[in-house]
C-alpha cells in the first residue's frame, strides 16, 4: 500500500467540493475493492481518498411498481443479491451479482463502484443496460440522470465531471411478459473476469417478441448493444432458428480484442453461443 | 501522517488503536492488534485467506481499511473457540477430516464456514463449494474441507436440536 | 509384522500441527514481529536482458525513514547456487546476489530498508536505473540459434545450462525395425507455478556477537543455512535458521531466493531486523516455475501393443538462471526410461537459459513433462491398434525386476495392482461402453481417460540423501523427537511421531516432535523429492529401536529381568510369562531409591537407495463443444505406496496434487509475452487455479501393494505422484470425447474449438 490522506465528508456538497480542491490525486471510496487493487498494484497514485459513506440516504435498495428499482452509490452488490425484488424481476442483474467476484467481495464491493470504474467486462453493467438503467448524479450545480448505455466514453471513461458523484441508479420497472438472462463465459466457476459477459431482456406478448435489448460485455471498449440482433429477434416467435440468427448477427456487432484472458476470435464466437443461451434461458425461465 | 483513533469490538473485546489511515483491517489486525490468526495471501481480494466477519458479514480484511471498521464489531479466527479448552465444532471437524494441511487458508476457509454453518446448518454440496468460492486452498483439493463442514454441520445442528428438545 | 499389529501406524491419529492451525495460533514466518521491525522491498527490472550502466540511489537514501538501500556495488560477490543442495548433481553456479546484469523481466535490482512497508515501497520509485538493453532470449528457439546472444558466461556453452544428458539402454534401430506400428510425436508444456499460498517472506535479525537468526518459508533450512553461510562469509554456527509453520511449498521453496539474502544484508547494515515479504505478484515473478518444455517422441509397438523402442528428445526452458534444471533434466530424462517396459530406449535432454523467469523445483520435477507425452502416446498406440487402453498399460507397465530410472530392480508389482483396481472401481469397462452424449445438454460430449506415473522416493542416485533423527527418552516417559524435516503441511511431522511411537512402543499422544531451528535439530537436507516419510522415517525409526533397546535394559534393571524377556506396549513394560509385573515407562526412567532419573538419547541416521511408487488415475470429463470448455467430472486415483502410515494425510496428499494436475492441464500457465519478457498473468484471477466450484468428486484409494525394503515397514513417498498420472488421464479423456489429441498442457478452450474444426475439416 502507498500513503494517503483520508476524509470522510459528511454530505454530498462537502464530499464533490473536497474532490474539487484536492484535485488530480483525490480519489471517490464506496467500496474500495478495485480502488485499493489498483493502489496496490501502483495503477493509480492515490493522494487523498474522499469516502463518501458517512453521507446518508444512499445505501437504500427500493422497489415500487411506478418506478421500479432504485439503489444508492452504497449498495453492494451483496445487498443486490440478496434482494427479493432483485431476484423476481432483474434474474439477469441478480445472475451478474452471484457471478460478481467472491461472497467476500460482494460484501464490500459497491455496484455503482463497479459501473464508475467503467471496465468492459465489469458484470453489472450489461444487465443494467439491457434494462434501460439511468445513472442519477450531484454537482453542485445540479445534478442529473444519464442513460447507462450513453455513460460510457470508453475502457475506464465515462462522462462523469470532475467533482460530479454518481448517486444512484434507477431501473424502469419490468413490463409483463418481460423475460432476462445474464451469462458470463469464465475459465472457472467462479472468481473470473468475464472473456464475454451477454445480458438479454426481452419483452413478449402472446408469444411474440414485442421488444429485445442485447448488452454485450468485455468485446468492446464499453459494454455495447446489438441494435440488429435485437431488430431480428423483434417481432418473431423467437424459434430456434430466428434466435440462432440473432446469435450469428450479434456476433458481428461487437469488437472485441485479444488479450491474455482470450483471442478476439474466440470471444467473438462466445458472443455467438452466449447470446443464443441467453435468450434461450430467458424464455425456459418464463416458462 | 497523524494516527486515527480506532475503536471496536474484536472477538467481543473492546479495543482502541491508533492507526493510521492507509492501513488495511488486516494489517491493524495482525500488527497493531496482535492477532496473527488471520492471513495475507494476496492482499488484492484474491484468496480469502483474510477472510474475517465484520458486523455479521464475512470481508476480505485487505480490502477495507481499518478506519472504516470504526465502531464495528469484528470475528476472526481467534475468537472462534467457545472457551480456552473447547474447539468449535468446525474446528474439530477440519483436524479429524484433514481439512488442514498446510493451514494458511484454514483461518479464512473457517471463518468463511462458520458464516455459512451459521446461515444454513446442513448445507448442499453445492451450496458449500459455492460459499467456499472465494477462499483459495491449494494443498487439500478442497474435498476433505467439504467433507469437515458436512460433519461439523450435522453436529451442529444436532446440539441445537437436543437443546430446543431440552 | 502384518498390518493388524500395528497399534498406531496406519492410523489416522489427529495431526499435533493441526490444532494450532484451526485455532489462529501457529506461527508462520509473516507472523513474527521483532521490536524495531525494518520493511525491506525489492527494485525489479522493467526488461528483460540488461546491462546496468548506472544506478542512482540518493532520493530514495534520502527519503525520510528509508534506513539503507543496497545495490550490486554494496553486496558480496560471491556466485553461488540457486539451488543449493551441497553435494549434488543439481546445482550451478550461476547467480551473484546482486550483478550489473538483469536476466529476467522482475530480477531485482535493488533492496530498500525502511521503517514501513509504505515508506520501503514509495523508496523504490525513487531509484533511477540506466539501463543498456541488450538482445533477449525469449523461448527456447531463439536460446539454441547458432549465435544466440549468451545469457551467461558460465556454463557447457551456448545456452545450455549443463551437458545435454544422453541415455541409452539396448538398439533403438533394432528395436523400431521390429515394430509394426511406429508414432513420432511433438509434446509441449506451459509455465505452470506452484502458487502456495503463503507469499515467500523471511526476517532476518543479527545479535551482538554477529550471529544470524533467520526466519524464512523454506523446505530446506540447513540449505539455507549453508548458502548464507558460504555467500555472506560466516561459520554455519553463526547463523541460525528457524521455520515453524509453512503455507506450503510445493518444491518450490528449496530455492535460496535472492530477497533472502538482501533481507540479511539489510538487517546487519541496519542493525536491526528486517522483514522481507513478497506480495503475491512478487510470488509469481520472482518464485519458481515448473519447466515449460518441447519434446519430441517416438515409439514403437508389436502388433500385440508390446513396446519395442523409444526415441525421444526434451529441452526443458530453465528461465534466467539455472536453479534445479540440472536435476529435473536428469531426473525427468532418465524417467523415460520406465512406466512402460521397453528394451530400447536413447534419450536426449537438455536445459536451456532464456530471459524469463526462474524455473526450479515443482512437485513432480522432470517427470510431469515425461509421462504427459509417454502416456499419450501409448494411449495413440492403443487406439490405433484396436487394444482397450487399460490392456494396453497393463500390458507394458513395469514390474518386479525391470530395471528402474535409478539403475535399480523395481521393487513389486505396484503398478499393475493400481491399474487392475482402478479397472474395477471405476467400472472401465461400463463406462467406455457407454454413450458419449449428455441428454441433459446436446453440446456436452463426455469421455473417459486413465494415466499413469511412478515416482522415486529420495533424489537419488542423484543426491545421495541422507536422513537424521533424534529420540530423547525424558525422565517422565515422555518422547521427544528432533527433526529437521520441515513441516510443509503434509503431515511429515505426525507420520514421523507415529513411526517413533511405534517403533519404541509409547503412545502416540506422549511423542512431541520438535523441529525447523538449525541450532537444535539433526541436519537435514530438506523436505523434497517425496522423502521425508521414507528417509527421516527410516532414520526415525532406527533412533527408536535403538531408544527401546535402552529403556529396555534400564527396566530390567529394575525389575531385575533380563532385557530379553521384556516388551513394551503403549508405554507400559511388561515381563513375558509373568502377567503380574508390568512397570510404566515413567517408573523405568524416573528416579528410585539409589538410582537417579536418566535422560535417554538415541540417534539414527539412514542412507537409503531409491524406491517408487505407483498410481493409476482414471477420469471422466465432459467437454462443452460450443464453449471449448472442459470439465473434469470425476477422479479415481490408485495409488501404491508400499505401507500407509497416516490414510487421511495420505489421501489429502492425493486429492491435493490432483487439484493441481487438474490445474496445469486445463487452466494454469504462467504466461511470458515472448516479445518483451514481461509477465502476463502474475496474479490469482488470471493464473487460474481451480477452486472449490470447479473440483471433480475424487475417490481415493490407497494400495499397499509393493512395500519397499528401504521405507519404514515398507513406506514409500506420496507427495509428487498424484500431480503426474492426472494430466495425460484428461487429455486421454478428452480424446475419448471428442475424438481430439492434444499433446500440450494447457488446452484451452480455444484448443479445443480449433481442433474439433479442424477435426470437421480433415473428416
Ligand atoms: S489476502 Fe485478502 S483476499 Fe487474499
Ligand atoms: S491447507 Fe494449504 S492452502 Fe489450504
Amino acid at each position: 500500500m502507498r500513503r494517503f490522506e483520508y476524509h470522510e465528508p459528511a454530505t454530498l456538497e462537502e464530499a464533490s467540493r473536497l474532490m474539487g480542491t484536492l484535485g488530480q490525486g483525490a480519489f471517490l471510496l464506496a467500496g474500495g475493492t478495485d480502488l485499493f487493487v489498483e493502489i496496490r498494484e501502483r495503477l493509480r497514485s492515490v493522494a487523498h481518498l474522499v469516502n463518501i459513506k458517512r453521507v446518508p440516504g444512499l445505501d437504500r435498495v427500493e422497489w415500487s411498481d411506478r418506478d421500479g428499482l432504485r439503489f444508492g452509490a452504497l449498495v453492494t452488490a451483496g445487498q443486490l443479491e440478496a434482494s427479493a425484488d432483485v431476484a423476481a424481476r432483474y434474474p439477469n442483474l441478480h445472475a451478474a451479482m452471484r457471478a460478481l467476484a467472491s461472497i467476500q467481495v460482494r460484501n464490500r464491493a459497491t455496484v455503482i463502484g463497479n459501473i464508475c470504474r467503467a471496465s468492459p467486462s465489469a458484470d453489472s453493467i450489461p444487465p443494467l443496460v439491457a434494462d434501460g438503467a439511468s445513472i442519477e448524479t450531484f454537482r453542485p450545480e445540479g445534478g442529473r440522470s444519464i442513460p447507462l448505455a450513453e455513460f460510457f466514453t470508453g475502457p475506464g471513461r465515462s462522462v462523469l465531471e470532475p467533482g460530479e458523484i454518481a448517486v444512484a441508479i434507477t431501473v424502469p420497472p419490468p413490463a409483463p411478459g418481460s423475460r432476462r438472462a445474464y451469462l458470463k463465459h469464465g475459465r472457472r466457476k467462479a472468481m473470473e473476469l468475464a472473456t464475454v459477459g451477454v445480458a438479454v431482456s426481452l419483452d413478449t406478448a402472446d408469444g411474440i417478441c414485442t421488444g429485445a435489448r442485447i448488452a454485450l460485455g468485455a468485446v468492446g471498449p464499453v459494454v455495447l448493444r446489438a441494435p440488429q440482433a435485437e431488430a431480428i429477434l423483434t417481432g418473431s416467435r423467437l424459434d430456434a432458428a430466428t434466435i440462432e440468427a440473432a446469435a450469428r448477427q450479434a456476433m458481428q456487432e461487437c469488437t472485441p480484442i485479444s488479450n491474455v484472458r482470450s483471442s478476439a476470435d474466440y470471444r467473438r464466437e462466445m458472443v455467438g453461443v452466449l447470446t443464443r443461451r441467453a435468450v434461450t434461458q430467458a424464455m425456459e425461465q418464463a416458462a | 501522517m497523524t494516527k486515527t483513533l480506532l475503536e471496536l469490538t474484536v472477538n467481543g473485546e473492546d479495543r482502541s488503536l491508533a492507526i493510521e489511515p492507509y492501513r488495511s483491517l488486516l494489517d491493524v489486525l495482525r500488527e497493531e492488534a496482535g492477532l496473527t490468526g488471520t492471513k495475507k495471501g494476496c492482499d488484492v481480494g484474491d484468496c480469502g485467506a483474510c477472510t474475517v466477519i465484520v458486523d455479521g458479514q464475512p470481508v476480505n480484511a485487505c480490502l477495507m481499511l481499518a478506519v472504516e471498521a470504526q465502531g464495528a464489531s469484528v470475528q476472526t479466527v481467534e475468537g472462534l473457540q467457545p472457551g480456552p479448552d473447547e474447539l468449535h465444532p468446525l474446528q474439530d471437524a477440519f483436524m479429524e477430516h484433514g481439512a488442514s494441511q498446510c493451514g494458511f487458508c484454514t483461518p479464512g476457509i473457517l471463518i468463511m464456514a462458520k458464516h455459512l454453518l451459521d446461515q444454513n446448518p446442513l448445507p448442499t454440496d453445492e451450496e458449500i463449494r459455492f460459499g467456499l468460492s472465494g477462499n483459495i486452498c491449494r494443498c487439500t483439493g478442497y474435498t476433505k474441507i467439504f467433507d469437515a463442514i458436512r460433519t461439523a454441520g450435522r453436529r451442529m445442528a444436532a446440539a441445537k436440536s437436543q437443546s430446543v428438545e431440552a | 509384522m502384518t498390518k493388524q499389529d500395528f497399534r498406531i501406524v496406519g492410523k489416522s491419529v489427529k495431526r499435533q500441527d493441526v490444532i494450532e492451525k484451526v485455532t489462529g495460533e501457529g506461527r508462520y514466518t509473516g507472523d513474527y514481529h521483532l521490536p524495531g521491525l525494518l520493511h525491506g522491498k525489492i527494485k525489479r527490472a522493467e526488461i528483460a536482458h540488461a546491462r546496468i550502466k548506472h544506478i542512482d540511489v540518493s532520493k530514495a537514501l534520502a527519503y525520510p525513514g528509508v534506513k539503507a538501500v543496497l545495490t550490486h556495488h554494496d553486496v558480496p560477490k560471491v556466485l553461488h547456487y540457486g539451488s543449493p543442495h551441497p553435494r549434488s548433481a543439481s546445482c550451478t553456479k550461476d547467480q551473484y546476489i546482486l550483478e550489473d546484469k538483469v536476466r529476467f523481466w522482475g530480477e531485482g535490482v535493488a533492496a530498500v530498508a525502511a521503517v514501513s512497508e509504505e515508506i520501503a515501497d514509495e523508496a523504490l520509485d525513487l531509484i533511477e536505473v540506466e539501463y543498456e538493453p541488450l538482445p533477449a532470449v525469449l523461448d527456447i528457439d531463439a536460446a539454441q540459434q547458432p549465435g544466440a546472444p549468451l545469457i551467461h558466461d558460465v556454463g557447457p556453452g551456448g545456452n545450455l545450462v549443463i551437458p545435454p544428458v544422453h541415455i541409452e539402454r539396448g538398439d533403438v534401430e533394432a528395436g523400431f525395425a521390429e515394430a509394426d506400428l511406429i508414432l513420432e510425436g511433438v509434446f509441449e508444456g506451459g509455465r505452470p507455478v506452484p502458487t502456495y499460498m503463503e507469499p515467500n517472506v523471511c526476517v532476518a535479525d543479527w545479535d551482538g556477537s554477529g550471529k544470524l537468526t533467520f526466519w524464512t518459508s523454506t523446505q530446506t533450512s540447513f540449505m539455507v543455512r549453508g548458502a548464507l553461510a558460504e555467500v555472506l562469509d560466516l561459520p554455519q554456527n553463526k547463523v541460525r535458521v528457524l521455520v515453524d509453520h509453512m503455507g506450503g511449498g510445493f518444491g518450490a521453496k528449496q530455492d535460496l531466493f535472492q530477497h533472502e539474502f538482501l533481507c540479511a544484508l539489510l538487517a546487519r547494515q541496519c542493525r536491526r531486523p528486517v522483514k522481507m515479504e513478497f506480495t503475491r505478484k512478487e510470488t509469481f515473478i520472482a518464485g519458481r516455475s515448473r519447466h515449460p518444455f518441447r519434446m519430441w517422441l517416438k515409439q514403437g509397438f508389436r502388433k500385440d501393443g508390446t513396446l519395442t523402442a523409444r526415441d525421444m528428445k526434451i529441452v526443458y526452458e530453465s528461465g534466467a538462471y539455472g536453479s534445479h534444471s540440472p536435476g529435473v533434466t536428469n531426473v525427468g530424462t532418465a524417467s523415460a526410461t520406465s512406466l512402460y517396459r521397453c528394451p530400447n530406449v536413447r534419450l536426449d535432454g537438455r536445459a536451456v537459459y532464456t530471459n524469463t523467469p526462474i524455473a526450479g523445483a515443482y512437485r513432480g520435477y522432470g517427470v510431469v513433462q515425461t509421462y504427459f507425452a509417454i502416456d499419450i502416446q501409448i494411449d495413440e498406440a492403443a487406439e490405433r491398434l484396436g487394444i482397450d487402453p487399460a490392456q494396453m498399460r497393463l500390458l507394458n507397465a513395469v514390474r518386479e525386476g525391470d530395471i528402474a530410472p535409478s539403475g535399480h530392480p523395481i521393487v513389486g508389482r505396484g503398478l499393475e495392482a493400481c491399474i487392475s483396481r482402478g479397472i474395477e472401481a471405476f467400472d472401465w469397462p461400463g463406462k467406455r461402453a457407454a454413450g458419449r452424449g449428455d441428454p441433459a445438454n446436446p453440446a456436452i460430449r463426455k469421455g473417459w481417460g486413465i494415466g499413469c506415473e511412478m515416482h522415486g522416493s529420495s533424489a537419488y542416485p542423484g543426491i545421495r540423501e541422507q536422513g537424521n533423527a533424534t529420540v530423547k527418552m525424558n525422565e517422565d516417559g515422555s518422547v521427544t523427537l528432533l527433526t529437521g524435516a520441515a513441516g510443509l503441511g503434509t503431515g511429515a511431522h505426525t507420520a514421523l511421531a507415529q513411526i517413533v511411537a511405534e517403533e519404541l512402543g509409547v503412545t502416540f499422544e506422549s511423542v512431541s516432535v520438535v523441529h525447523g531451528d538449525t541450532d537444535v535439530v539433526p541436519w537435514d537436507i530438506g523436505a523434497f523429492a517425496s522423502h521425508t516419510t521414507y528417509l527421516v522415517g527410516s532414520a526415525a525409526k532406527m533412533a527408536a529401536a535403538d531408544l527401546r533397546q535402552r529403556v529396555l535394559a534400564r527396566a530390567a534393571e529394575r525389575l531385575q529381568e533380563s532385557p530379553e524377556h521384556l516388551a513394551m506396549v503403549d508405554g507400559v513394560i511388561t515381563v513375558q510369562g509373568k502377567p503380574g509385573q508390568t512397570l510404566t515407562v515413567a517408573e523405568a526412567m524416573g528416579p528410585s531409591r539409589g538410582i537417579p532419573a536418566e535422560h535417554l538419547i538415541a540417534n539414527g541416521t539412514y542412507m537409503p537407495t531409491k524406491s517408487y511408487s505407483f498410481a493409476a488415475h482414471f477420469v471422466e470429463v465432459a467437454v462443452d463443444t460450443e464453449t471449448g470448455i472442459i470439465e473434469c467430472r470425476k477422479v479415481v486415483p490408485v495409488h501404491d505406496v508400499g505401507r500407509v502410515i497416516h490414510p487421511i494425510a495420505a489421501q489429502g496428499q492425493i486429492e491435493g496434487g490432483i487439484q493441481q494436475g487438474i490445474g496445469h492441464t486445463l487452466t494454469e500457465d504462467y504466461i511470458i509475452d515472448r516479445s518483451t519478457g514481461r509477465s502476463l498473468n502474475a496474479g490469482l484471477v488470471d493464473y487460474k487455479m481451480p477452486l472449490s466450484m470447479d473440483m471433480p468428486d475424487i475417490d481415493t484409494i490407497i494400495l499397499e501393494a509393493a512395500p519397499d525394503p528401504g521405507g519404514p515397514w515398507g513406506a514409500k513417498g506420496v507427495g509428487e505422484d498424484p500431480i503426474i498420472a492426472i494430466g495425460p488421464a484428461i487429455a486421454n479423456a478428452v480424446h475419448d470425447a471428442i475424438g481430439v489429441r492434444f499433446h500440450h498442457y494447457p488446452i484451452t478452450p480455444e484448443d479445443v474449438l480449433n481442433g474439433l474444426r479442424q477435426k470437421q475439416e480433415n473428416a
